[in-house]
Order: structure tokens, then sequence, then C-alpha cells
């Protein structure tokens, strides 16, 4: 079947705001779909709220609309587009759970509209447990076994019951545990006894558990002819019970024979095709290799992350393909664009090995960091190589990890033992910790249940780590990097640092050569250079003469929290520009979820780890050519000095890595502000214990401690306490022993403004100030930020362009640059500079509407500052979206250190309509006659009065804590009492919380310090029963505000907003 | 210890050694399947050819796992990328090494194998030397001139009971043991060798099937298997797979040509026009389209991508053949159909 013609418009829907499960893979799922869908001479129409997203850009979307992804957006949005279609399986469980809603709120009747793609009757099927297990039994396909007891049946029941190990779960929920294991019957006789003596009227659910067997998944597409095809398939390492977002995976699977990879094939085709999907899916198998059984553990009727892992992997399109089905193609009338030369029709081959590994939250958290069936990692890294070993290897060189550069861990045998058989980050590391102890790899199995093959093939490695010794350059180098260790690991357990090993292997000629990622193991000619880097023997698309000058950019690699989505829209617009201006452009990156990483984005795209060796091995075959950092975050900045080491400052294109460091070492910079006679928190820097004390004894309080060198505001905190300072700065100076420790004053009560601006070393131009809501403290990246016609006001923004025009000539920045400010009263403190893109550069572009990475970008290559200030139009604010609702075990407060995972955009012609957006996006509402519960500090107080009147006034409810209440008494406000977790009386707020669902909790901390665990329980509360919380007084204000204009919003197209009304 | 891979381009490839430790030839391919080393190195298809896996690990999960095609080991050498690693895991696992060194196979590891498919790919098969020396020989015979199908069909017939009613003289020039038992799940078998007086058969079939095997179909050693598939041609039931899609093919006067570097691989899609399938691949011959006119057999499926013939069907008789492997193993089951096709062919008897 060809294109369907009647498909004339298309509503693309995205993901929304990066949060954990949900993530960059989406933009690259939903740009290719919209580029795919272009192709076809369709127009185009994309809903999302995220604008750090690459898809958010008119290159890609014909009409954009930034708005919050709601039934209400859509509707408008069907109206005024006249859209006739909506392609919903782009845009992750947001968009999906937007389609069920949109038909079941009956939008999809009223208007003359038709989901495209999966119907919507399949992914409904797919997404209820209940539907789903009973078409599986229809088809007979084995999903695990369960059964139900109540107290009638259960004696016979268990009697017939042969399920162990199986997982009990009561109908209701005992305090969250998730259920327990049962082994044996008599455990369960024992259990159900007891249980059903005291909950006569109650239900024990079972499972037969899977814990423990092996866990697999198939990536597949099925076309409007019913041709279905696996794109490929994905081994877990980690068995089931850990999440497969939060397993380390390896594809095309290893362990598995040929007879097990079809019959889940088989079973996957069977699977798919009952449930009648259109387009891509995935599904997930829980197979257990002794007796050669299986298990359908879930299906994703839409593309996922493994469906970007899947293609990123594989060099299959699987969104594009995808797209294509739901216009009416079928796999045979769609070519391979990898290959060119060949069909979508066909399963990939692959003549190499990649390794997926979670990149976790941990170095920013300090939480639990056990993983199991939630997922906790923000991001991921793939790593490509002809071995396993060369693949695992170079994902753990991609993680940017404290453990992934030590990989040693100082535990005891016990402790590790503990830590092989607990699924956690670290597993991975004691496993290697346990090799390189010489623990056997049959023990390891045994803790592990990792397949024996991967532990042997680890043991490669660390048997020859093991050999090497302190300040001794290996004999063997050439050996080791065949083995597939990375110079890095060779540095650290020699000591010797890696500059000086890629010198060596420079003299040696030790250099990987670079192979295709063609789909089809080379059998067909592939004209596509998606290259990895391995020790072998011939290297492919070698240029033999240059055209071109070439232009190398550094991706971000894996997503964390202050690194992610906003630095790829970053590369990918700046390698677009590039291409335009006649380089040959080349990216490297190493997180698969990217657009970055798409194969046609870049001239040539190198999938390698961003580390000094990889970046030099491509630099050097590439020569001549130049470097752009700026896109790669914080990740470029610190490999810039060493880079230079090796290939000198001509390479680097922007700011050069001397200014760099003079910028991120805090103690330099902070001495140059002094002598600039720029005004900044007054600050003293330390490098040993005995200057800490003298400081600390110094200095008042409360104090922001940092690390000279940080990444995104890590390890960084407001301190109240002298105690605590001594704490901090003991850690800091222990953790990175010869940085030094920075001590300063933290201003109070400031207001926090971020200024992005574009420079040629010389002139500058302001590509936007962004006002904080929060008061300065709330790290940038979690700080609500509005840009807006009125603010700053005009006297400040005279001084900031002042203070902009002094960074720019003394530290002669080339490309972008992003300054933080306090404003108190009339004085501008000078919190940090940043020498390369910001988080807020893809929010301040889509509000302006200006493409600040094209100016950037001819101001960094070409010397040309072309383009002018833009004076919004409209009102425009960036929101932060929290991983609290993960982590139940972090403080819901916002501080210096950012725990943001991604944010929204939301805009309107009043500062109101875009707040008012912004806020319920974020499900900040009260509906009528709602309640709101408020437990604020002292100091925040007599803010709230405001706040506290107007929504009683509202005829909304009010329920206090004690000092609260009493507080609004007095002032004249009635509110209800309600007492602190802790307390003896009642209602307690946890009762309250359970009884009567608060539509708000407004919390504020007791001390800024986020040591100080007052209010703690009731956050964790409100995030544990999703109730929205506001944590700061000033958006609490901020939100009244938004309240009291009262009006309706409306949607518009991004460009409506770059207009004066 | 070091081994060489001697191309007849001149091209010499060193490696590490592993299974038998003599000295062998063949003409040189590649398999792009990922799974199934096991299944594929007993193919007797790949007889008097070393295999070049394209998929770098090699002996990944326990040669248990797999499945014997045949009794014993066809390729004449292995071409790997990494098959060391399986090799000093857990000693009660039948080592791949072991098995190879048995049967007389010499191995050759850690080669730059995608290389050598992308050398295959733009020169065509190549003649070449598994060697302890790098000394590049002066002669590169043919190892397709030889009898091959002589070394892997059965020497003597038998008889295996299948289900059903039907009987089936089935023809081996080579059959995998799964082919066998895909067809005795449809009838009795008589398997008889290549060589068989046809004439003298002494069982009585309804239908005939040809099965896989190694080689040239037009090869004189054949010719006696497609004169009897061309006289029956005309009053019984014939079906075959790869070189009995050939033979067949020749039979009714087609012709059959060497493709450059023929199809190998498990991820094939064929096409009947609407539908597709995945299927297993391994012919290195393919039937010439345009020969079949005027022969009553009509091309049904092909690859979707170079267009090969893959599959023929009578336009009045009950004949039909496909190019490829329905009986999977290794690789997917997609063609199943096939199977249920010759059941209801046989059902109209």
């Amino acid at each position: 079947m060809p294109l369907d013609r009647s498909i004339k418009k298309v509503l693309v829907i995205g993901s929304g705001p990066v949060v954990i499960g949900q993530a960059a893979e989406f933009d690259y799922a939903g740009s290719q779909a919209c580029l795919s869908l272009r192709e076809e001479g369709i127009e185009v129409v994309l809903l999302n709220s995220n604008p750090a997203t690459i898809q958010t850009d008119h290159s890609v979307a014909d009409r954009i609309y930034i708005e919050p992804i709601s039934v209400d957006a859509v509707e408008r949005i069907i109206i005024k587009e006249k859209v006739d279609s909506i392609l919903p399986t782009m845009g992750g469980q947001t968009a999906l759970n937007l389609a069920l809603r949109l038909k079941r709120e009956g939008v999809l009747d009223k208007y003359p509209v038709r989901i495209i793609g999966t119907p919507v009757e399949t992914i409904d099927t797919a997404e209820d447990r209940e539907k789903f297990h009973k078409l599986m039994l229809e088809i007979n396909e084995p999903v695990a076994p369960s059964a139900r007891l109540t107290t009638r049946n259960y004696e016979s029941e268990i009697s017939n019951l042969d399920i162990y190990p199986l997982i009990v779960r009561t109908s209701f929920s005992l305090g969250g545990s998730g259920g327990r294991i049962l082994r044996t019957k008599e455990e369960l006789t024992v259990l159900a006894n007891e249980f059903f003596r005291v909950y006569p009227d109650e239900v024990l659910e079972l499972e037969k558990s899977l814990e423990g067997i092996m866990e697999l998944e198939y990536e597949v597409i099925r076309d409007n002819a019913g041709n279905c095809i696996t794109i490929c398939n994905m081994e877990n390492l980690d068995p089931m019970g850990v999440h497969t977002g939060e397993s380390i995976v390896v594809t095309p699977s290893q362990t598995i024979s040929d007879q097990e990879y079809h019959n889940l094939r088989d079973s996957a085709i069977k699977v798919i095709s009952a449930l009648g999907i259109r387009g891509a899916c995935n599904i997930q198998f829980a197979l257990n290799q002794e007796t050669g059984e299986y298990y359908i553990v879930e299906v994703n009727p839409r593309t996922s992350r493994s469906s970007a892992l899947a293609s990123k992997a594989s060099g299959y399109p699987i969104a594009r393909t995808s797209s294509k089905i739901a216009v009416g193609y079928n796999l045979t009338e769609i070519i391979n664009p990898i290959t060119k030369n060949t069909y979508a029709a066909f399963e990939p081959s692959l003549d190499y090995i990649t390794v997926k590994i979670p990149r976790w939250p941990f170095d920013k958290f300090e939480v639990e960091r056990k993983i199991g069936v939630q997922m906790k990692s923000i991001g991921e890294v793939m790593g490509i190589g002809r071995t396993f070993e060369e693949a695992f290897f170079k994902a753990i060189s991609s993680l940017e990890t404290k453990e992934s550069k030590s990989l040693r861990l100082s535990v005891s045998d016990d402790q590790l033992k503990e830590l092989i058989k607990t699924p956690s980050d670290l597993r991975i590391y004691a496993i290697i910790e346990a090799l390189l102890r010489r623990w056997s790899t049959s023990n390891i199995r045994q803790l592990s249940r990792y397949a024996i093959y991967f532990i042997e093939k680890l043991k490669n490695v660390t048997d020859k780590l093991a050999d090497l010794s302190t300040g001794i350059l290996p004999e063997n180098l050439r050996e080791l990097k065949y083995t597939g260790i990375p110079d890095s690991l060779i540095s650290t357990f020699t000591g010797i640092p890696e500059t000086e090993i890629y010198k060596e292997r420079e003299r040696q000629n030790i250099f990987p050569v670079y192979k295709a990622i063609d789909t089809c193991s080379g059998e067909f000619f592939a004209e596509t250079p998606y290259l990895y880097s391995t020790y072998d023997q011939e290297s492919e698309f070698l240029e033999t003469e240059r055209k071109k000058e070439t232009v190398i950019v550094l991706g971000s690699g894996p997503n964390r929290i202050s690194q992610g989505l906003e630095f790829d829209y970053g590369s990918v617009k700046a390698v677009l520009k590039l291409k335009k201006k006649g380089f040959k452009t080349v990216m490297v990156n190493s997180n698969p979820e990217t657009v970055s990483t798409d194969f046609d984005i870049s001239d040539i795209l190198y999938f390698e780890p961003l580390s000094l060796e990889h970046i030099c091995n491509i630099i050097r075959r590439e020569s001549p050519c130049r470097i752009i950092i700026q896109f790669s975050g914080q990740t470029g900045q610190n490999l810039a000095m060493q880079i230079r080491e090796i290939f000198g400052d001509d390479i680097f294109l922007g700011t050069s890595p001397e200014s760099i460091e003079a910028i991120e070492d805090r103690k330099k910079f902070a001495e140059a502000l002094r002598e600039f006679g720029i005004q900044q928190p007054e600050f003293v820097t330390v490098t040993n214990m005995q200057e800490a004390v003298q400081a600390i004894e110094r200095t008042p309080l409360p104090v922001i401690v940092r690390s000279s060198f940080i990444i995104g505001g890590r390890a960084m905190d407001i301190i109240n306490e002298k105690e605590e300072v001594y704490g901090r700065v003991t850690s800091l100076l222990q953790e990175r022993p010869g940085f030094p420790v920075l001590l300063s004053r933290y201003v109070e009560d400031a207001t926090e403004i971020d200024v992005d601006f574009v420079s040629d070393g010389k002139s500058h131009v302001i590509s936007g100030i962004s006002v904080h809501v929060e008061e300065a403290g709330t790290h940038s990246g979690d700080a609500t930020m509005v840009l807006s016609p009125d603010l700053p006001d005009p006297q400040t923004g005279v001084k900031i362009r002042e203070l902009v025009g002094t960074f720019v000539r003394k530290y002669n920045l080339k490309g972008f640059s992003n300054l933080q400010l306090a404003l108190k009263g009339d004085e501008l403190y000078v919190i940090e500079l940043n020498s390369r893109s910001s988080r807020s550069l893809p929010f301040v572009s889509k509000a302006t509407g200006v493409d600040w990475i094209s100016v950037g970008i001819d101001a960094m290559v070409s010397g040309v500052l072309h383009a002018e200030e833009v004076h919004p139009k409209s009102y425009f604010v960036k929101i932060p979206a929290f991983p609290f609702n993960r982590f139940l075990d972090l403080d819901a407060i916002l501080g210096p250190e950012m725990k943001s995972t991604g944010e929204g955009m939301t805009a309107g012609r009043t500062l109101e309509e875009a707040l008012g957006k912004a806020l319920r996006m974020m499900n900040v509402h009260i509906r009528n006659k709602g309640s709101v519960v408020i437990s604020v500090s002292d100091k925040d107080k007599p803010g709230l009065l405001e706040i506290a009147e107007y929504i009683s006034a509202m005829g909304h409810k009010l329920v206090a804590t004690p000092g609260t209440r009493h507080f609004l008494k007095e002032n004249g406000i009635d509110s209800d009492v309600i007492y602190k977790m802790e307390d003896v009386r009642e209602p307690r707020i946890d009762q309250f919380i359970s009884e009567n669902r608060p539509d708000l909790i407004i919390n504020t901390p007791n001390s800024r310090s986020g040591s100080i665990k007052d209010g703690y329980q009731i956050r964790k509360l409100a995030i544990r029963k999703n109730i929205p919380l506001i944590t700061n007084l000033k958006l609490a204000e901020a939100f009244v505000q938004t309240l009291k204009a009262g009006e309706k919003s409306d949607y518009r197209e991004i460009r409506e907003y770059w207009e004066e009304p | 210890m070091n081994r060489y891979l001697i191309l007849e381009d001149g091209t010499v490839l060193k490696g590490v050694a592993f299974g038998y430790s003599g000295d062998s030839y063949g003409e040189i391919v590649f398999t792009t399947s990922m799974t199934g080393y096991l299944e594929s190195i007993t193919d007797p298809s790949y007889k008097n050819q070393i295999l070049t896996f394209a998929s770098p690990t090699v002996a990944n999960y326990p040669l248990g796992m797999g499945l014997f095609e045949s009794d014993s080991v066809q390729v004449s050498g292995v071409v790997a990328r990494d098959a060391h690693a399986q090799l000093v895991i857990d000693q009660s696992w039948l080592y791949f090494n072991n098995l190879l060194e048995e049967q007389k196979v010499p191995g050759i590891d850690l080669v730059d194998t995608r290389l050598l498919v992308r050398k295959i790919r733009e020169k065509g098969v190549m003649r070449a030397y598994i060697s302890s020396s790098p000394e590049i020989p002066n002669e590169f015979p043919d190892p397709m001139d030889e009898d091959v199908v002589s070394k892997v069909s059965c020497k003597e017939p038998y008889e295996v009971k299948g289900e059903g009613k039907h009987k089936v003289l089935f023809i081996d020039v080579g059959a995998k043991k799964s082919l066998v038992k895909e067809l005795s799940m449809l009838a009795d078998l008589y398997v008889v060798p290549y060589n068989s007086d046809f004439e003298k058969i002494d069982f009585d079939y309804d239908s005939i099937f040809i099965s896989n095997g190694p080689g040239d179909p037009s090869h004189d050693s054949l010719s006696a298997v497609t004169d009897f598939i061309r006289k029956r041609s005309e009053d019984t039931h014939i079906y075959g797979v790869c070189l009995g899609h050939q033979i067949i093919s020749l039979a009714l006067g087609g012709k059959t040509m060497k493709m450059k570097f023929g199809h190998r691989g498990s991820n094939h899609a064929v096409t009947d026009g609407k539908r597709i399938f995945i299927t297993t691949h391994n012919h290195g011959y393919a039937v010439d389209r345009e020969s079949l006119h005027d022969t009553g057999l009509k091309v049904t499926q092909w690859d979707i991508n170079d267009g090969s013939v893959e599959m023929v069907r009578h336009e009045k008789r009950p004949i039909f053949s496909v190019q490829y492997h329905p009986e999977a193993s290794p690789g997917p089951r997609d063609a199943r159909w096939f199977f249920e096709d010759i059941r209801k062919d046989l059902e109209v008897h």
C-alpha cells in the first residue's frame, strides 16, 4: 500500500520535560518522525513543552506549539490547525496516555481527526494488564502464572498450586512494600492462615516470581500488510527483577542459542500480530535457560528508549520506518536509508557488539543506590566494539563517574559479596573488584546470576589490569589496547597521565581503525559513515583527498543531572549550521538516546566515548581539523587543557582552553574579579585543613561551599552551621586532593539572573536575560525562570551589558557564554561565568525566535557577529521537572545542588498567562473549593500572609501546622489545624492527606541548609501521595499572582509569541 | 600460534590458530547469521567451503545448546574474529575447539572478518588456504570441480517412519537433519543417495523431495538426478529446497548461474509481491530468471534486494521449490508455510 493521500496534516505529540524514564530518546524519535513525514509532503504540527528539544525547531516541524501536553491544548490545535491525523507513538508514555484520554474524553469523535499508526484499541490492550493477559491466554503465549486467594478458596487453591517461587501481594498496599517472595507451600500456607485470620475480607494476589532468570527484549516492526520483522534483540546482563532501563544491556544477545533466539522471535511476532501493532514496538521476555520456558513480561506499543538503543545499535532507523508505516507504506516500499541500496524489509545483522550502561544520579544524590523494578537512572551510554570487552569498557569510560574512573571499590570481602548479590549501580564494579581479587568466575556467577560468559570476558581485562604496576608504562601496551582496555584505566592502574599514554601510543603507532555500522555486516555497500573504533586491520571511510575544512563537534555524553538534552540541541544545530557554511562536520558522542547520534545529522558520526583517548584518536584521523567543545557541557571544559597539551591551541574554535581554565578555576576567577573591580560575594579559598579552620572561623554564615572545578553545581551547598561547614570542607578536600575549596558568603534574598550571550572576542550580543522566580541560592537549573519584556529594569540591563563587555574582552570570549548574577537592591554580584553553551540557551532561542546557535557559530568560526539583541515580545517561563517521586529518600527542597532532570516551557501574552500554564503543567492548581496545606519557616511567615489571605478569600480551605496557623490567626486569617507526623495529637498531616487529598502543599524548609530535615516528612508525604508541592515562597507568591489574574489561557504557535500581539 | 588465511588474490591475513592443527583449502564464503554457529558448520551445503563468521563472537554459548545438522563438521575451515573467549570456560562443556580438532577442521581467530566480508563482497567468492605458513601457493584449483555431493549424500538408503499416510522419496544431495525431520512430520520417507539407481527403487512413493546440498547444480555428478526429475515431473509431485530447487529448475529446462558472493545469512527478505518472509539463505548459485521461459515454472518469490529467484512453482503440475531454507536452523522460521503447502499438496492425491 502506498502513501495514504488523505493524510495531509499530522499532529505529532512529544514527550514533554525530561523525566526519569522519558528523556532524549523521544526527541530523537519525534524528530525522525517529523522529518520522515515531511519527506512525504505532509505538513507537520508538533506539540511539545520541552524547549531543549531539537524537534521544537522549524527546521524539523512546520508548526510548533511549545505548550503543555494536555487534552485542552490538543483540542485547540485541532481546531486552529485543522489537522487530520495525530501520531501519538513518538512521545513516550506521555503521548500515549494523552491519546487514550483523547479517545476517552470524546475529542477524537468530536472532530474529523484520527490516530495514525498503531490503533488506540491496540494501545489500550497492550497497556491494560488484564486485557493483555487475556489476549496472551487466547493465543496461547505464556505470561507468568498467577492466582488469587480468598478466605473461601485458599486452602484448596494452595493444595493445587505449583508456581514457586512466587510473589505474594495483598490487595491493599502494606506501607508501599512491593510484595514478598515465597518459596514453598509451607511458607504460603503459614502466611495465608495468618493473613485471612486478620483480614478475612481481603485478597492475596500470587504471581510466579521470575526473579533471577534471563531478561531479553526484541524490537519489532509490523506494517499495514501484516509483515513483521525484528530489528534486533537485546540481552540484559542483569537478570529479571531489574528494570530494563536500569540493566546493562548487550546487543545482539550473546548467550542464547539459535533455538532460543528464534523461539522468542516467533513469540514476539505472534504477540505483535495478535495485538495489531502498526509501526514499532518492543516486547520483553523472561527466559529460563534451564527449562527452556519463557514468559512475556510486557509490550510497549510505541517507540521507546529501547527503540532508540536498537536504532543506534543496529543502524536501523526505527522511528523513521515506523512513521512511514503510519502514513500507509509497507516495509517492501521503504528504502533502507543507511545503505540506500536495500529495502527496509530485512533484519539487521551486526558484526560488532554494543553495551549499554545506565547513568544514575548517585553522584549527585545521597540516596539508596539499590536498583530494581523502578527506574532511577537519568540517562545511558553505549559502547561499540568488535568484542564485548571493547564495547563494555568504552561504555564504562563514557560514564564519567567516580567509580567508572577508579574501577576499584575499597570494601571488605563480605561487603563485596553483598554488593554483587544486590542489584545497584555498584554491582558491576563489585564484579570487577572481585575479579581483581581473583575470586572465581563461578562464584561470581552464583552471587550475581550474570551469565558466566560476560564474567569470563571481564576477566580477560582484569587479568591484564592486575599485572600493571604503578609508574611503569606497560610493555604490552599494544596487547592491552587490542584487549579493549581504555587509556584512562591504564592511567588509573599505573598512575601515568592519560596524555602520556596517548603520546606513547603515538610513538609506537598504536591506533585503532574505524569501522562502519551499516545494518548488514558489510554484505552490502553502505553510503553512511556511522563509525566506531576498534583494534583491527582495516579502516573504512578514509578520506583520500580533502575537499572541505573539517570541524569536529563534541557531544555531551550521557544525560545526567545538569547535562542533558539542551546540549544536544546545541550540537545538532551547530553541525547543521557548519554544514551549511561548507564544512565537513564530524560528530562525537556516546549517548544512544540523542538526535546528534542520528546517522544523517553530521557528515561523519563517531559513536565513541567523550574521553581524551577517543577525542585525540579522532582528531588525529581527521587532521587537519578544528574542534568545538562548547556543546559538550562540563565534559569538554574539563578535557580542554589536556587536548591542548597534545594538539595545541589552534585546534580550538571558540574561547581558548587557557581562558576556560581561568574561568573554571574558582580561585583564579574570584581573584580576577577582584582585580577587574567586579563585585562578587566575599570568598576565601582553602587547600588544606589548616587554612580551612582559619577561614571557617572568620567567614560569616551562611556560606556556600564548593570545589574549584565544578560539574553543574556538584558538591555545592549553602550551609548555616559551622559544624557542617567543617564536615563539607573536609570531605571535599579528601575527595579531590589538591583542588582548592571555595567558601563564599551567600547573598540572601537576592534575585538571580541568567545572562546568555554570544561574542567574537571583541564585541558581544545578549541572547537573553532570564530572571529567576526563586531567590538566588536555588541552582539555575532548578529555578523557575522568566524571560520577559519588562525584566530586568533598564538600569540593571545597562550594568549587565557592561559586565558582559568586560568579560568578553578580558577572557577573549568567543562563541557562547552564560553569566549568572545576583541582584540585591542596586548591587549586582557575579556568581558564575561559563564559557560554553548553557542550559538556558535553547529556551532563550525559542523565546526570542533567533537561531542563536547559528549566530554563535558565525562568531566562533568566521569572526562575524551579525545578530542584534532581541527584545522579547511576550512572556516566557522555563519551569523545572524533578525526580522526587523516584527518590523518596531525597528531600524535595531546592538549593545550589541541581536536582531537576528537565524542564518545560510556556509562553503567554502576560506573565500570569505564561506562569499559570507552567504551574498547571507541573500540576500546581487548586480545584474549586479545594484545600491547601501550609507549613512554612519562621523566616517565610511574613511573606505568607498575602498568599494565605488570597487563597482563603477564593473560598479554598487553609490547613496549617500549629506554628503557621498561630501566625495566620494573629494576622486575622482562619485555618484548620493539622499536626506534624511525629506529633501525638490528631489530625496528623498524613491522616489528613490520605483522607482529604489537598490540592497543594506549601512547605518551606526551616533553614536553607540542605541538612536540616524539618518539614522533610511533609515533603516526602506530598511526593509519595502525588500532591503538588511548593517549597519556595517566591514561587508560591508567583502562583497566587496567576490565580489573581485568573484569565483563561490560549495556545499559540510559537511564532505568534515572537510578534507584538 | 599464528595461522594464515591466503586468498587467491594474494591477500594474506594473519590470525591465531584454533581447532585442528593441519592446513586446509576451500572456497571462502561468509555468513551474516548472528546465531547458530554449530548449525552452520555442520550444514552439508558448506562442503568444501571455508566459512567466515561476520558476527564477531563465535562459540559464545555452549556447543550443547546448538544442533548438529549432520553427523560431522562440514566446513573446510572456520574464520572468526572472537572465538577464543569461550574456549577457556567450564570444563564440562564440549569444546568447540575439541570438536574441530577431532573433525580435522582448522580454525583461525582474531581475523579482521569485516575486511574479509568486504573483500568478498567486492571481488566475489575466492579460493583460499588456511595455512601455518604465510607463503602464497602457486595453485588455487576450484574446490567446486570436485563431486562434492558425494561427500555429503548418504551412502545407503534408509527409511524414516514419519507421520501421515503419504510416502516421499527423499533424494539426499546433502540434506540437513532438520530438513529430514520436517519432512518426516508430513510423510514416511525413503532417503536415498544422489547416485542411486532411481529406476530400481524399492519403495512405493507418491512424491519426490530433493534436499539442500553443496556445490554447482549443473555439475556432471548430478545429471542422473536431474534426468530422473525431468522424467518424473510429468506424473509425480515434486518439491525441493536449495540445491533441490536448482535441480528441479534445471530438470524442467531452466539454467543456473554462480552468484558473485551468494546469499548466506538469516536476515534476507523474500517477497511474493505482497508479503515478506525473513529467511535463512545459503546459496552460491541461483536460478536464472530469464531461463525459465517456456519451462512452465513461474517465479513466485524473489529476494527483495537483488531480485534473485527464491521460489518457483509449476503453472500446471504439482511442482514447487524454494531456494532458501524453510527449515531454518539456524535462522528465522517465517517460511514454515512451505511445509504446510507440501502437506496440502500431498492431500490432493
